[in-house]
């Protein structure tokens, strides 16, 4: 016999509402059915009222986890329908910009996993690492969270010669504080009995649900858009996927934490190869067409559409963001786990509500 | 009109394509809706090697569109939330939240119709 059982939107482990119906039966999850509205914003129908520059204002709050990659993704899409490419540099402090916010949000996402198991002391230390990252960007960019690094044209702030000090000095502290955590994510006895065989999914299964980011790439598929023509500077800073191929809960963190080392070399090799010159073009006139942009945010691939019509503001704008691609996922990853294993298979999608819903 | 965008013109052929797609080892990416002459204009968007294919399908004022969600499950979300936001309604969805994805019985009706 199956009993119904509400799974949020108020959970100790989801740092943003979400429910989830699971239907169990004996301490088996048989049929899992999301339920969204919590934090619904209607973004796309209120950048009516913005012209094409705010508007990348409104996407930096779309999210605050991912909010730099949201205003560089909105900026390039919008690019796309002016034509233009920008300054070298602003390229590169796109990169650096965005590679460490992908930084803080993975160790985000590490503590709150480490907090979903019951690893406080583990929780505590992602999180002081993660703040290194933070007071960075608050020195570099004026604020923890919203940097408004980005506008349509290049760049809108530059990195002095401090602000270059500054940030390979917190890589070099921060790269043997993640080594640590490493260790206890890997290797730890506890750790592995938790994530280990739990919440599988194929290679194929991830690929026809369409799921993104790790949650993709945990199942063995080479995924990440920073390979795309959108992202030719990737490939001269040496990029490399972080790929796991089991396809469970402990593939899933090994992905994020690779994808710090990754994003350490990446800002280190941007930081070397930061070329001299403007950080923006003018842009002139308004946009007008169609274009798509798509870069990979620290939950996967998000996808800007834009239209425009020659007028200030935009006549559309839709975003498919990373959590909205790995939610159906759920469907598929829930069934036959046991009901205590469920909040540690829900958080290695890496949930982010704001974004789903917008 | 999108890079390597192809025009479809019946739900039939829409639902022959996306089979067709998904055999070819295609990526649901999303689909996009957007208001046109009266009707709906919507594109599909898949992925395969990094390049994207767009499907444009026109749907007439007063149509019921089909749900690809029996092709591919993970469209469920968003044909949903077409149904919220335009007040559409989409025939076989594997899951029908009836117009309540993010919407209360209390918030405005269709906000982006």
């Amino acid at each position: 016999m199956t009993t119904v059982i509400p799974f949020g939107p108020q959970h100790p482990v989801l740092p943003e509402p979400v429910s989830l119906k699971l239907e169990i039966d004996n301490d088996v999850v048989v049929g899992a059915l999301p339920s969204l509205g919590y934090v619904h914003r209607g973004l796309e129908k209120f950048i009516d009222t913005k012209d094409y520059n705010q508007t990348m204002y409104i996407c930096e709050r779309i999210c605050g986890i991912c909010s730099a990659l949201h205003g560089i993704t909105y900026c390039m899409s919008v690019e796309k329908l002016f034509n233009v490419e920008v300054p070298e540099r602003a390229q590169y402090l796109r990169v650096i910009n965005g590679e460490l916010n992908r930084l803080h949000s993975h160790l985000l996402w590490l503590g709150l996993f480490a907090d979903g198991f019951g690893f406080e002391s583990l929780f505590y230390e992602c999180w002081k690492y993660r703040e290194g990252v933070l007071d960075v960007l608050e020195r570099t960019t004026g604020n923890r969270v919203i940097h408004s690094m980005s506008k349509v044209g290049g760049a809108a702030k530059d990195l002095t010669k401090e602000h270059i000090d500054l940030i390979l000095k917190m890589l070099d502290t921060l790269e043997p504080q993640v080594k640590n955590i490493d260790k206890v994510f890997v290797n730890n006895y506890t750790v592995k009995k938790r994530l280990v065989g739990l919440g599988v999914m194929s290679k194929q299964l991830a690929y026809e649900a369409g799921t993104a980011g790790p949650t993709l790439r945990g199942s063995g598929n080479a995924i990440d858009v920073r390979e795309t023509a959108d992202w030719d500077i990737y490939k001269d800073l040496g990029f490399k996927p972080a790929v796991e191929k089991d396809g469970d809960c402990y593939a899933r963190t090994k992905v994020r934490i690779n994808e710090i080392y990754e994003s350490i070399k990446l800002i280190r090799n941007a930081i070397s190869k930061l070329p001299n010159g403007d950080i923006a073009i003018p842009i002139k006139g308004f946009p007008t067409g169609e274009a798509i942009m798509r870069t990979e945010q620290p939950r996967g691939e998000v996808v800007y559409y834009v239209k425009g019509n020659g007028t200030k503001n935009l006549e559309r704008l839709k975003i498919r963001t990373p959590t909205f691609a790995n939610i159906p996922s759920l469907l598929l990853m829930l069934p036959g786990v046991k009901l205590a294993d469920v909040p540690i298979v829900v958080l290695t999608i890496d949930p982010c509500i704001s974004c789903t819903e917008r | 009109m999108l890079e390597n965008e192809v025009e479809i013109k019946s739900s039939a052929e829409l639902l022959k394509t996306v089979e067709g797609l998904k055999s070819d080892g295609y990526r649901y990416a999303t689909m996009i809706c957007l208001k046109a002459n009266e009707g709906h204009d919507f594109i599909y968007i898949f992925e395969k090697d990094y390049k994207l294919k767009n499907l444009r399908y026109f749907v007439k004022p007063g149509e019921k569109p089909k749900s690809v969600s029996g092709i591919y499950l993970c469209a469920l979300l968003i044909e949903n939330e077409y149904q919220d936001l335009f007040g559409l309604t989409f025939e076989g969805l594997a899951i029908d939240y009836k117009g309540h994805l993010y919407l209360t019985p209390n918030s405005p009706k269709a906000p982006l119709a």
